[in-house]
């Protein structure tokens, strides 16, 4: 009865323009003075985020100290860098957050492209999906839960992610004795200073070692990386792209920090062959 | 040829004033079309739900004339400055938030407007959705706004590189090499991003320019398209007002569960 459902929902759009026009009230100035009251509160919101964010600065509101809302600017881009925490703006915490529960590298793909194109195609088939006319949400219960369901779902990927620990190179230097004790490497010198750089280097705010770490965007964890015996030449040179030797690998390249420290770290990670 | 009264005064001044907006009606039609678009009539029950709207617009207008600002001063070049031993994008963000008047508000502005706008384009797509607003004769329109919102989170992702901080430039390492392990079109993607097979010298200004150019472009245009759609279909009542538009003509005693209210006059034919 497809016809019939046409021919239907034209005559209640009918009905509904003969209703604006009959009992219907103008624009100007009636709705007009809702948007623009609204538009002032959103403009008086904006200026007061900024001035919040600025005075709120510790110091004389300059530098990079963070004040209630985060730093006015971080120390200057270093590509040669050997600390950085790769973090996007909130918004995206929800789709940061998804890719931890993604494992690299098989099921990755799914949380950075799989997902978010589905979902994407989801949200613009939706006048395609639900045809009906109801508009009543007592009457649209599938429509209500989906909508709960991506209001929590979105929420808590956000919280998750707002809150998701970061690995401090300080503490995790701490850590390196340890480490070396739990694998076996304390006499090879190499793996040790490569265990020190790993701890420093901001390695685990995306992969994880002996239980530290971030698990971020899919990075697997490295504990007994060198279990699979791929050989110092191999890790040096994933380091220094690991896109080349992994296709699709989003961990960017460490080679910034010179031949002679990257061959510390591939001792390290070839020395690290699971807890004995 | 006797009637010719000389116009009082009045008349004169209110003849002057309008010239120029009757010139401009007989050439373009604009005013008549304002007229319409002010004076044009919405559902009785419209309220503070239907303003989310042009308050998105609104934080999308303070968007762009903070962004036009921020544009006079902002460098988009990663080089060093060997003055400084800054890159010169560091060093305009930092002259522009501390150095120039009011410029930490405009750039602040700029800065948390972004969020203000993501969350009102998800609050309005959230209110048409619970509305049932997306529905016929509105697909069209619903499509527009998910581009829209998509359209925004771009100029999320590409606004954050150009402070040339750390936390800007990691992220958006990252992020282009998220985006190019998708299947396929993810290598161009991320070269295309990139400028080039890696982050260089560059991406910061096709940042820029995509930021500022290709983006807001598109998102003007699809507003005008949007606009003109809401302004053509009408805005839609909340489905819970006892007197929505669409349920028929109200005299008193019209609200029936099922005699006068359009909604419910269809629901038997529906279950078929």
């Amino acid at each position: 009865m497809a016809s019939d459902r046409v021919a239907e929902r034209r005559k209640e759009f009918k009905q509904y323009k003969e209703d604006v026009k009959e009992r219907g009230k103008p624009f100007y100035p009636f709705a007009m003075f809702h948007d623009t009251v609204m538009s002032l509160v959103v403009v008086c919101v904006i200026v007061g985020l900024a001035i919040v964010w600025k005075y709120s600065t510790p110091g004389n509101h300059i530098g990079i100290e963070a004040g209630w809302l985060g730093k006015l600017y971080d120390a200057p881009a270093d590509p040669g860098t050997i600390n950085f925490v790769p973090r996007p703006d909130w918004y995206f915490y929800f789709l940061f957050y998804l890719l931890r529960i993604f494992k690299w590298p098989a099921t990755v793909v799914i949380g950075t492209v799989g997902l978010p194109t589905v979902l994407l195609v989801i949200l613009i088939a939706v006048p395609f999906i639900d045809t009906r006319s109801e508009r009543r949400l007592s009457r649209r219960p599938v429509a209500i839960v989906a909508s709960i369901l991506v209001v929590v779902s979105m929420g808590v990927l956000t919280y998750k992610g707002a809150t998701a620990k970061e690995a401090l190179g300080s503490e995790l230097l701490a850590q390196v004795p340890h480490w070396a004790a739990q694998q076996g490497f304390q006499n090879n010198q190499q793996a040790i200073e490569g265990a020190k750089l790993f701890a420093v280097s901001g390695c685990l705010n995306c992969h994880t070692y002996l239980g530290n770490g971030g698990h971020n965007l899919g990075a697997p964890d490295l504990t007994a990386e060198g279990a699979k015996n791929k050989g110092i030449d191999f890790q040096v040179r994933h380091l220094e792209n690991p896109a080349a030797v992994n296709p699709g690998s989003p961990m960017p390249s460490f080679a910034g920090l010179g031949t002679e420290r990257l061959t510390q770290l591939a001792h390290f990670l070839e020395a690290s062959k699971g807890p004995k | 040829m006797a009637t010719t009264r000389k116009p009082t005064r009045s008349q004169q001044i209110q003849q002057t004033i309008m010239y120029p907006i009757d010139w401009l009606e007989e050439r373009s039609g604009l005013v008549g079309g304002l007229k319409y678009f002010l004076f044009r009539k919405v559902p009785g029950d419209t309220d503070w739900w239907q303003t989310l709207g042009s308050a998105t617009l609104t934080a999308f207008l303070v968007q762009a004339l903070t962004g036009v600002i921020l544009a006079m001063y902002y460098k988009p070049d990663p080089t060093i400055d060997p003055a400084t031993g800054l890159p010169v994008a560091y060093e305009s963000m930092l002259h522009i938030t501390n150095d120039l008047w009011a410029g930490w508000l405009v750039r602040g502005m700029h800065r948390w407007g972004a969020s203000v706008f993501i969350i009102l384009l998800f609050m309005h797509m959230g209110r048409v959705f619970l509305f049932g607003a997306y529905k016929y004769p509105r697909e069209l329109n619903w499509i527009v706004g998910v581009l829209l919102l998509l359209m925004g989170l771009l100029e999320g992702f590409t606004g954050y590189l150009l402070p040339w901080d750390q936390t800007s430039y990691w992220a958006t390492v990252v992020g282009v090499n998220l985006n190019g392990t998708a299947p396929f079109l993810g290598p161009f993607l991320a070269q295309f991003l990139n400028g080039g097979t890696y982050i260089n010298a560059d991406t910061l200004s096709r940042f820029y320019s995509i930021h500022m150019l290709l983006i807001p472009g598109a998102i003007f245009a699809l507003i005008g398209l949007h606009l003109y759609l809401v302004i053509r279909l009408g805005v839609t009542s909340p489905p819970w007002s006892k007197e929505a538009a669409g349920t028929g003509p109200l005299d008193g005693h019209a609200v029936s569960p099922n005699g006068r209210t359009g909604l419910m006059r269809f629901s038997p034919r529906r279950g078929k």
